[in-house]
This record gives C-alpha cells, sequence and structure tokens, in this order.
C-alpha cells in the first residue's frame, strides 16, 4: 500500500508536468479560450493587485 | 510560443530585461495549474523599462483598467497599474507592480540578478509563494504544491502547507526545523502532532488572509476620491492612443490618488 499523502491540486493539475513547451502551450491556448466565456461576468474584477473592483468597468 | 502572455514578456524584455512573470502564468509556467487568464509581471522601477511597457502596450491597442499610473511615484508604494486589450478572441489583461506584497528587497534584487527561465523569465519559486499568500483560499493549495518542488529544505519548511510533510522534513532535518522556526513559529510545534499542526496551519492560513485583507482595505481606501472619479476619466480616456490616455493618467493621479497607502 502506498503512504497516503496531502493533495492540494488534482490530477489534471500534476500532469501538467509532464508536458512539453509545445504541449503546455496548446492545452494553455484551449484552457484560456474556454475560460474567455466568463469575461462578462468578471469585468470589473481583479485577480493581481491592489485594486478589488473597477468602479465603471468598459462594456 | 502561442501564449499572449509568454509572448508579451518577451516584448518587454526586448534588449534587456524589464519585466519578471509572475502569479498565474509564473504557474502555469512551472506547469502547476491552469490558474488565471489574466497576466501579471514586476517591472524594474525606472522610467526606461516603464516608457517601454507603456509603449509595447499601445502597439497592441491597449487601455488603461482602473488603477494607478505605470509611474514611479505610486509603484514606489506599492500601487498596480492595469490594462487591458483584445487579440485573436482573446481578453489580454496586463497587471504590474515594481514593488511586489510580501517580497524583501533583498529577494527582488535577487530576482533581477538571476530570474528563472521557463518560456521567458518568471519570478523564483520561493516568490511566488509569497505572491501567493493572498486573501483567496486557492492560492494556499498552489503554495502547498510549490513548497514540494523546492529543492533547498529550509525552504520547504517555511511554505510547506501538509502537516504530513513537515512532520517528515521535522525527521530528516531537525536543525533546520530548529533554525527556521524564529520565521515560522509553527515550526517550533511539530512535536504536538500532525492534529495540531493542522489546526496551527488553518490558523497560519487565516491570519495571512486577514492580514492581506487589511492590507488591500488601506489601498482601496487611499484610493476613494480616485474611484469616485473613475468613472468620468475612464470615459475621456476613452479611444485616445495609449502614451496620451497615460498622461491624462498621470495629470489627475497627482491630484487625487495619494502616493502613500
Amino acid at each position: 500500500m502506498t503512504e497516503r499523502r496531502d493533495e492540494f491540486l488534482s490530477e489534471e493539475d500534476l500532469d501538467l508536468e509532464t508536458l512539453s513547451s509545445d504541449e503546455l502551450d496548446v492545452y494553455w491556448r484551449l484552457w484560456l479560450t474556454q475560460a474567455q466565456i466568463t469575461n462578462d461576468l468578471d469585468r470589473g474584477d481583479y485577480s493581481h493587485g491592489v485594486f478589488d473592483r473597477d468602479p465603471a468597468p468598459a462594456e | 510560443m502561442d501564449n499572449p502572455y509568454v509572448r508579451l514578456t518577451h516584448e518587454f524584455n526586448d534588449g534587456r530585461l524589464r519585466a519578471i512573470l509572475a502569479s498565474g502564468q509564473a504557474v502555469v509556467l512551472y506547469r502547476l495549474a491552469m490558474v488565471s487568464k489574466d497576466g501579471d509581471w514586476i517591472l524594474r522601477e525606472e522610467s526606461e523599462t516603464l516608457a517601454h511597457v507603456i509603449a509595447t502596450l499601445a502597439r497592441h491597442g491597449a487601455r488603461y483598467r482602473y488603477g494607478a499610473p505605470l509611474d514611479q511615484r505610486w509603484l514606489a508604494h506599492g500601487w498596480s497599474s492595469h490594462f487591458e486589450f483584445q487579440e485573436g478572441g482573446l481578453r489580454v489583461r496586463c497587471d504590474f507592480v515594481t514593488r511586489p506584497p510580501r517580497v524583501s528587497e533583498e529577494a527582488l534584487r535577487a530576482l533581477w540578478e538571476a530570474p528563472v527561465q521557463k518560456e521567458a523569465p518568471v519570478v523564483s519559486l520561493s516568490v511566488l509563494a509569497e505572491l501567493k499568500k493572498t486573501n483567496r483560499e486557492k492560492d494556499y493549495a498552489v503554495i502547498g504544491e510549490l513548497a514540494r518542488r523546492m529543492d533547498d529544505p529550509r525552504l520547504q519548511v517555511l511554505y510547506s502547507r501538509s502537516a504530513r510533510d513537515l512532520l517528515r522534513l521535522s525527521d530528516q532535518h531537525p536543525t533546520i526545523i530548529l533554525e527556521a522556526a524564529s520565521e515560522r513559529p509553527l515550526l517550533s510545534r511539530l512535536r504536538e502532532g500532525r492534529d495540531e499542526i493542522e489546526r496551527l496551519l488553518d490558523q497560519e492560513r487565516r491570519a495571512l488572509i486577514r492580514k492581506n485583507e487589511d492590507r488591500l482595505d488601506r489601498y482601496v481606501q487611499a484610493a476613494s476620491s480616485w474611484g469616485a472619479e473613475w468613472p468620468r476619466l475612464s470615459r475621456d480616456l476613452a479611444g485616445r492612443p495609449l502614451p496620451a490616455a497615460h498622461e491624462m493618467m498621470v495629470a489627475k493621479a497627482v491630484e487625487l490618488l495619494p502616493q502613500e497607502a
């Protein structure tokens, strides 16, 4: 029996380590394209920096 | 590489190193997870770099988002600048700081002297772990995995989020645990067992989250007049070439955005 360990990320995430630069690129592009679906929802949001919300997000 | 954030990093660094990819896109280049559709960089705090970045973004048709001007006077006090443009059906967001939170001056200097080279220059694993001490729960899972990628056992014990890993590390490196306990108090209590370490890890995470919330609250409060003016200013900036919009941002920020938060 293998020793159990604390898990932080999914198997899918951890598999990224095996990807070549080109494979990572293709996978990333697909992920990013798919993620555009939430653009309207996070129009005024910030994921980095010191601002949390745009008071007048552009249409 | 087709990743727009990697391409932009190369454009920012045309001729010399000016920008290091951080946070979410660094997590991608370390092949840890797909965690962010935006890009953020640490820039050199100098006028040539900032002018080069503005010129690069202008070529992409970028516009300012709500944020501080990309100007040393604000960046030197920890403010962030934010831009956005559309390219190939993608929304590309670019966020910049020169003084990343929780990163010491020594670590920042080391970053410029020897940046980690992936598909583009990225922050080191330990700097990335500091950047991930945010108020988002999910970032602590990333730190836990980052710690496992670190070669130096001292860094592993400083960043590990796993009670099991910490117990194993304490068996393997008792002296390092002892020395590092001054920087991370829970390391002095590893003998109390897994349940207690897990409780201390939760407590530590919550304390870090609150600390970051307090930090962000100071900036949000300091930007209250700037935020009130932003709807009008953003209408005035709309459609202007970025260099002209930048000049207007700076002129207005001098009036309304304090440099120190």
